[in-house]
């Protein structure tokens, strides 16, 4: 159910669904309310008061009984179950209260819901269990174990196909199924026509089925488990690539691995990442590890080639040639996955040396293969990789973005973890922040979106000018000059997670400044080279496991992209993850891959110097052609 | 039927700038059309040439084009007065190289001193650089700016790590700043931002977009001016409409083929400085040149007969 609330005395209105939290509320209807705990509860700044409606709170120690009988709440711990009229009294302000001309509630994108709307595929997962009880033989039974077996999948499941067997799995079969009693559970994988039996266990377990799909960035893993049975994800987890010891981009990964044994140290790195994702998966799950009988990967070629164990070298050299961009199904342990003995695991295909896998589940997740609308994907990660097309056809590019909106190479850079700052507001004439965290704990860091509302709103505010450079003149004692420069505090070290405080620093704000300019010449010259004009872009899909929010106002403010209708952009999360997903749920949507990736053309970037040219001129607030962003230049001037 | 030469129509206007105190100001910029297009539109006024002048003797002067400043290269204000009255400057460029902290350091107020007396003793507009240093740069030009209130002094090099300082300054004291910039459209269009964003009018400024000599660049440069130019012209791009500052005198003089002297084959070691010199000159006129900053006074000569040649 929805609920309106209206805040006042800025008069500001929004509409929010039941149990939103009162603090994001606000966030949401640009009202700026103090708030430096990131939502946790301690600061005790974000007290308002409840005028009419009902709100559901969490107790607290920052309020008198007194206060709390005059209707006083702390934002960050109330729940809206109501309409709501809600006063900000003047304490609780960012900044002075100054009426000025009313801006629309912003447009939050959450990546929630969103698989609701993928397009549907034949929901038949490559790797199928079958619970069969088989006669016990006799004189005049005697076939042997593999045809009982075979016979009886056919008798109870139908299965008419050939039907394959692993050597591994005839070498136990035989105790395994006399212990067993002659009841036990077939594992299958189902590829393109043929069929093999990969597994078969004692008695029924058939509701154990369970699949992990992971998003091999290069920064940042992520991983899902999906219940076969149920078709629902059970636990979802993220670590670093352990990679990154060996270098923070693809450039250097593959320069890495053609160092003495680089190769086998990056294989067994993500390996270990991987392993550990797929543990902690289980445990949170409450599964035995064993039960993951398939892996379905995501990833750039780099990442899976050397997830495979292929050599990059000559992706590196000109002209650029991949070993391979489609993958066979293989056995994890084959891939340095040794607990996984008997899980298999199938990469998504590439479509060239810089666009991948993950861009493949990304465009299909998000539909953009099968829709008719001219689409702009974006997957916003180190390497930003852009699709334009649909159905009919598509172009690909790559550019190199760098780490930053994963939060590496930003001093108090995270991932979207518990305690990432995700959505920040400052006010312009105290400079003073309202941050939000994940999990509404106290904050430990920045991520991805975080960072990108950050450098909108000190931009707007004027703490930094349009080459990014932070004005030490500010009379603020957040605005610092820090060990490495100037920085700007957007925690102070009584209200963080760790007790330091969290800064944004001039280097930080540079490398984001050089992602964002990297994705948005790369999303111009995609447009010019197929004589797109931006306005005849019917959807914009951003994709990027850099938050669960992302605003779009602020993604436009730094000119992450171009000025463009608000209502036809969406967010999808992560892409590559949601694609990964589907496909263990659905081996028609994996074949579909193969066909997507092979139609996909592909565009290089540094064929000339335009992209160079391009660059420059994005490395700018919000770009040197100001002209190009009417609204983002009135927004600056109206604060 | 007879050709017709295809014809380009621009929307845009270089922006004039105004340059000098009350009685004697000069005003560049205006332009309709790329330079010495005539035949596409108007160029109402010339190129004007700064010469340069040291506030100290310099040290690493040819003998070629020290010659003619014998006599004065100790006396800044000698010289300025000569470069004026004798070799027809319609600029003076004064350069505070003794300020830079990596030599003599002389501190603002006395570099400021000399700048007042070239003021005083001249009648042409002038034109003030910095070293090069950005942070000293930004305290020298502030000085200068204030003991030159009112006379629309050119203060450069205003750079993206100094633009602040320098900028508030000639709003201060009511002057024109000229931008440096790395050989680049983009670079160069971002600190004309940057400035007007402090409050600085955008007539006010002119934009250096790095000097280079012939062989040495050149043709690199001239192809940024022309994009300058273009984009100013044709899209009417309002923060790339300022006129052009060419600083080249002292990267020609810095070139193997100005400055060596003992190298008979190569000719007359004079004459070939001085037409290094013109060569670049030339093609900076051409690539849309409003001030063009020169060391040689026969190099200047030349280039101004070849700009009346031009013109008529
Ligand atoms: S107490 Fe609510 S934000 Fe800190």
């Amino acid at each position: 159910m929805k609920h309106k609330v209206t805040f006042c005395p800025d008069d500001k209105q929004v509409e929010v669904e039941e149990g939103e939290n009162l603090l994001r509320a606000a966030m949401a209807a640009e009202v700026h309310i103090s708030a430096s705990c990131g939502g946790d509860g301690t600061c005790g700044k974000c007290r308002v008061i409840v005028e009419k409606g009902v709100v559901e709170q969490r107790p607290t120690s920052k309020l008198t009984t007194e206060e709390i009988e005059q209707g006083y709440v702390l934002a960050c711990l109330s729940t809206i179950k109501s309409d709501l009229e809600v006063r900000v009294p003047p304490e609780s302000r960012l900044g002075k209260f100054i009426e000025r001309e009313k801006a629309p509630a912003s447009h939050i994108l959450s990546a929630k819901g969103w698989e609701e709307h993928l397009s549907s595929w034949q929901r038949r997962p490559p790797i199928q269990k079958y619970y069969i009880e088989m006669p016990a033989p006799n004189l005049s039974d005697n076939v042997d174990d593999l045809k009982r077996i075979k016979r009886e999948l056919g008798k109870e499941h139908g299965l008419e196909a050939e039907v394959d067997v692993d050597l591994s799995v005839l070498k136990y079969m035989a105790r395994v199924i006399r212990e067993a009693d002659w009841r036990v559970t077939v594992t299958l994988l189902e590829n393109n026509s043929s069929v093999k039996i990969i597994k078969v266990e004692s008695g029924d377990t058939a509701k154990e089925n369970y699949a992990a799909a992971i998003d091999i960035g290069t920064t940042t893993i992520g991983a899902r488990l999906i219940d076969l049975k149920e078709r629902t994800a059970v636990a979802q987890a993220s670590n670093y690539n352990a990679q990154a010891s060996c270098g923070e981009d693809v450039i250097s990964r593959m320069i890495f691995s053609t160092k003495r044994d680089g190769l086998i140290k990056l294989q067994s790195l993500v390996a270990s990442t991987i392993s550990e994702l797929l543990m902690k998966l289980a445990d949170k799950a409450g599964i035995k590890f064993s039960d993951t009988s398939c892996l379905v990967l995501a990833g750039n070629t780099i990442m899976t080639h050397l997830f495979l164990g292929l050599s990059p070298k000559y992706i590196r050299e000109a002209p650029y040639i991949p070993t391979a961009s489609d993958f066979p199904w293989i056995k994890a342990k084959d891939c340095g996955l040794d607990v996984f003995g008997e899980t298999y695991a199938c990469c998504f295909p590439c479509v060239a040396s810089y666009v991948g896998g993950d861009i493949v589940a990304g465009v299909l997740a998000s539909g953009v293969s099968r829709s008719k609308k001219l689409t702009l994907y974006i997957d916003i990660g180190t390497n930003g990789e852009i699709v334009l097309g649909n159905t009919d056809w598509m172009v690909a590019c790559s550019c190199s973005a760098g780490p930053a909106f994963e939060g590496g190479g930003v001093k108090h850079g995270m991932r979207a973890a518990k305690g990432a700052i995700e959505q920040v507001r400052i006010d312009c004439g105290t400079c003073e922040p309202m941050i939000l965290t994940i999990g509404q704990t106290k904050p430990a860091g920045i991520c991805g979106s975080g960072l990108i509302d950050a450098l909108a709103e000190m931009f707007l505010s004027r703490i930094v000018d349009q080459r990014g450079k932070i004005n030490v003149e500010l009379n603020s004692p957040r605005v610092r000059e820090g060990k490495h420069g100037p920085e700007y505090v957007l925690a102070w070290a009584d209200e963080t997670a760790n007790g330091e405080d969290i800064v944004v620093t001039e280097v930080d704000i540079d490398n984001l400044i050089r992602a964002k300019a990297a994705i948005f010449a790369g999303i111009s010259i995609l447009l010019e080279s197929t004589s797109v004009d931006i306005s005849d872009v019917e959807e914009i899909l951003i994709a990027g496991a850099f938050g669960n929010y992302l605003e779009i106002e602020r993604v436009q403010t730094i000119g992450l992209l171009p000025e463009y209708p608000f209502e036809k952009v969406k967010f999808v999360g992560n892409g590559s993850l949601i694609g990964a997903s589907l496909g263990s749920l659905s081996k028609e949507m994996l074949l579909e891959a193969k066909e997507v990736a092979s139609k996909m053309a592909y565009l290089e970037l540094s064929a000339d110097n335009k992209f160079m040219d391009k660059y420059i001129s994005a490395l700018f607030l919000p770009h040197t052609n100001v002209e190009l962003f009417p609204m983002v230049m009135k927004e600056l001037k109206n604060r | 039927m007879a050709f017709q030469a295809p014809i380009d129509t621009y929307q845009g206007k270089i922006r004039e700038v105004i340059m000098g105190g009350e009685s004697n100001q000069i005003t560049v910029g205006g332009e309709i059309a790329m330079p010495f297009h005539f035949f596409e539109g108007e160029m109402s006024r010339k190129p004007v040439i700064a010469m340069e002048v040291y506030d100290v003797a310099p040290d690493n002067w040819s003998s070629a084009v020290a010659k003619p400043f014998r006599d004065v290269l100790s006396d800044p204000v000698v010289w300025a007065k000569k470069c004026q009255d004798e070799f027809g400057a319609d600029m003076i460029c004064l350069r505070l190289v003794s300020t830079d902290p990596n030599g003599e350091n002389r501190d603002p107020a006395e570099a400021a001193e000399t700048v007042k007396a070239v003021l005083e003793a001249i009648s042409v507009p002038l034109c003030v650089y910095g070293s090069g240093n950005i942070e000293k740069d930004g305290e020298v030009l502030k000085k200068v700016a204030e003991v030159t209130e009112g006379q629309r002094v050119i203060l450069g090099p205003s750079q993206e790590d100094n633009y602040k300082p320098i900028t508030a300054a000639a709003i201060g004291y009511k002057h024109n700043v000229s931008g440096l910039s790395p050989i680049d459209v983009n670079m160069a269009k971002q600190l004309n931002i940057l400035m007007t964003q402090l409050g600085l009018e955008a007539d006010r400024l002119v934009m250096d977009p790095s000097g280079a000599a012939l062989g040495y660049g050149l043709e690199y440069v001239y192809s940024i001016m022309e994009r300058l130019r273009l984009a100013a012209l044709q899209q009417n791009d309002e923060m790339t409409q300022m006129p052009i500052l060419c600083d080249f005198g002292r990267e020609v003089w810095k070139a193997k083929e100005a400055k060596t002297e003992d190298e008979p084959s190569w000719g007359d070691p004079e004459k070939r400085g001085i037409l290094w010199e013109f060569m670049t000159a030339a093609s900076m006129l051409i690539a849309g040149g409003d001030v063009l900053v020169m060391r040689h006074p026969e190099a200047v000569k030349l280039t101004k007969k070849f700009i009346e040649e031009l013109m008529s």
